[in-house]
């Protein structure tokens, strides 16, 4: 008797009680469709959020800034206090480096007509790290060429728009920094209320570091933006960078890196992904486990049911072993059919939870074999007890009960 | 060869413990044709069993081709019943689900026959017995002389050494029952050793030997010419 055959007569066996097949799949395939939904939906959400926040930015830079003062606005004597474009060069240098980039920012007098507010400037690439923060709520964020080319554009924090403009729209309208204008391009949501706000209020106006660099050359840059090459150890490359600019500083602690936005945000994400995770791990893990007993509770019936059939069998020369086989494909074919459905029920999910939020869901084959095989094993693992106790049965006494 | 030496059956029903067989003394040459008769419950079919590895005796000695069959292992009886020894049972015992092919060709599957090989014998096997016609029908749509010719095609499948039949005409009109008769002959001809259990003299008569059973005990035997 060859694996084909055992199958077929498996299948037979398990069509011959449709229904019953059916509801015993059904622990399994709730359990399996869940693990390949929620991770489905759990990766493209995670996917999704990073993507929205980076605007298509990928999380490929490291910011470089001088050392923190260790008391608010009085440095140590000697501290570095901004970057310098030799230092911009030294980043330059090494070779899973891709991009440096800077920001600068500053404070100064922004007029519109004849509103003039004081302001923070926030100038940088364009995709200036701080703005990640916010969300561009009117026109848009300044392009890769207005940095290249210097233009003067800038976006207004909302409070400040609402300053300068009322309830007028300022995106196209002209403001004056620094006896420049500037055309308004896009207007951001506003920075969350901080200890910092309290101070600085939340009056921003962002532009391309190189407008901001010639406006105000006086004005330290804050901040190195250093975009890494795909496949460079981030960790190392920061290293290795920081402590260059700090032999050409001759201060061993002139520099130090921030772990950029995105990276925090990233890293919320992953934990509460993996939270939600076990979680639904957890419950999913609770269905197969009583899928599992439902399925050995099922297999003994059928062995009790079908004791004559098996005495019978045995009459006829089938050994315990041929018994064993039968039975435990019966339960793993029951098992790896509900986890087959699941798989497929579970990405079904994924694909509408996709179409209904619009964001985009990731079914993962590894996890996909994963779940496949492991319901295959609860088959083994739950078929074995009821199988071995059909080939165990006594041919004759099976043979006789009714 | 067949040798029983002593062969004892009892079963425990609560308290009591009842002795179905008592003793059984019985040897069977290769290619005897042996028939037992007996009243109900004299504990033919329970022999029977024994003799075809299904059941082990409560005591005494059975002896098959030299080997004592109590010291065999479950493996080693399986193999006996797949290819030495064919079964036809009173109650037919076909599976339900099956078709009258799939139920003959049950015992070439297990004994490892390749499926083109094992169905061509089967429909064969189907012919012989007069069933040619019926070969895809489950059992529920057969009758019970058809489902007997079944059970007897089956026990022929994988051609056993030792056939043995428990009643295989019971369900038989006189006709068809002389004809499955014959077929018991050519085969005992063909040198296979059959052990046949009736009520009917008439059938008793095609075998050499018939041996009477009552009351678990051999209380006579017929050896005809
Ligand atoms: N498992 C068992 N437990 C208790 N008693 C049993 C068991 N099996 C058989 N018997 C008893 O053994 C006796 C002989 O049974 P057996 O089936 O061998 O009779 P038989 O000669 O074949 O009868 P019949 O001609 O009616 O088929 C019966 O009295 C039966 O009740
Ligand atoms: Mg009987």
């Amino acid at each position: 008797m060859n694996f084909g055959e055992m199958f077929m007569s498996a299948m037979a066996s398990l069509l011959a009680n449709k229904l019953r097949s059916f509801l015993t799949m059904l622990g399994i395939l709730i359990g399996v469709a869940s693990i390949i939904s929620i991770v489905a939906v759990g990766n493209g959400g995670k996917r999704a959020v990073v993507n929205a926040l980076s605007n298509g930015q990928t999380t490929n830079t490291i910011q470089i800034l001088p050392k923190e003062l260790v008391v608010p606005g009085l440095p140590q004597p000697g501290q570095v206090l901004s970057v310098s474009q030799a230092d911009l060069d030294i980043a330059q240098q090494f070779s899973g480096v891709e991009r440096v980039d800077y920001t600068i920012t500053g404070q100064t007098n922004v007029t519109a007509g004849t509103h003039t507010i004081n302001a923070s400037i926030d100038a940088g690439p364009d995709y200036l790290n701080t703005l990640a923060q916010f969300q561009v709520i009117k026109g848009h964020m300044f392009q890769a060429s207005d940095v290249v080319a210097a233009r003067p554009v800038v976006l207004l924090s909302n409070t400040l728009a609402g300053k300068l403009f009322g309830s007028g729209n300022p995106v196209g309208g002209i403001v004056t920094i620094g006896g420049t204008p500037f055309q308004v391009i896009g207007v951001t949501a506003s920075q969350q209320v901080n200890l910092f706000s309290l101070f600085l209020g939340s009056d921003y106006a962002y532009m391309p570091a190189t407008t901001c660099q010639n406006l105000f050359p006086t004005w330290g840059i804050t901040e190195m933006d250093v975009q890494t090459r795909p496949g460079v150890n981030q960790d190392e490359l920061a290293n290795h960078i920081v402590t260059a600019l700090n032999v050409n500083a001759g201060d061993a602690n002139a520099f130090e890196t921030s772990t950029g936005f995105l990276t925090t945000v990233e890293s919320t994400i992953n934990r509460v992904t993996s939270i939600l995770t076990l979680v639904i791990g957890a419950i999913a893990g609770i269905a197969l486990l009583v899928g599992g007993v439902g399925v050995m509770n099922i297999m003994l019936v059928s062995v009790t049911e079908r004791t004559q059939e098996i005495g019978i069998r045995m009459s006829l020369g089938a050994t315990r072993t041929a018994i064993l086989l039968q039975f435990l494909m019966e339960s793993v074919m029951i098992t790896a059919i509900g986890g087959l459905v699941g798989i497929l029920l579970g990405t079904g999910v994924g694909v509408a939870v996709s179409a209904i939020t619009h964001v985009p869901t990731f079914v993962q084959w590894p996890v996909v074999v994963f779940s496949f095989l492991f319901s295959a094993v609860i088959g083994v693992v739950c078929g074995l007890y009821p199988a071995n106790k059909a080939a165990r049965l006594n041919p004759i006494d099976a043979l006789r009960y009714e | 060869m067949i040798v029983l030496r002593g062969i004892t059956k009892r079963y425990r029903a609560g308290e009591e413990t009842i002795s179905v067989l008592r003793g059984i003394d019985l040897t069977i040459e290769d290619g005897e044709f042996v028939s037992i008769m007996g009243p109900s419950g004299s504990g033919k079919s329970t022999l029977m069993h024994i003799l075809g590895c299904l059941d082990l005796p409560t005591g005494g000695s059975y002896e098959l081709d030299g080997m004592e069959v109590a010291k065999r292992s479950k493996r080693e009886l399986a193999e006996l019943r797949s290819q030495y020894i064919g079964f036809v049972f009173q109650n037919f015992h076909l599976l339900p689900r099956m078709t009258a092919l799939r139920n003959v060709e049950l015992p070439m599957m297990y004994a490892g026959v390749p499926r083109t090989k094992r169905r061509q014998r089967a429909t064969e096997l189907l012919y012989e017995v007069g069933l040619g016609d019926r070969v895809r029908h489950l059992p529920t749509a057969l009758s019970g002389g058809q489902k007997q010719r079944v059970a007897i095609a089956r026990a022929l499948a994988n051609s056993p050494r030792l056939l043995l039949a428990d009643e295989p005409t019971g369900a038989l009109d006189q006709a068809t029952g002389s004809e499955i008769m014959t077929l018991f002959s050519d085969l005992h001809q063909s040198g296979m050793t059959i052990v046949l259990i009736t009520h009917d003299p008439s059938v008793a008569a095609y075998a050499k030997r018939t041996i009477v059973l009552v009351d678990g005990s051999i209380v006579g035997e017929e050896v005809r010419e």
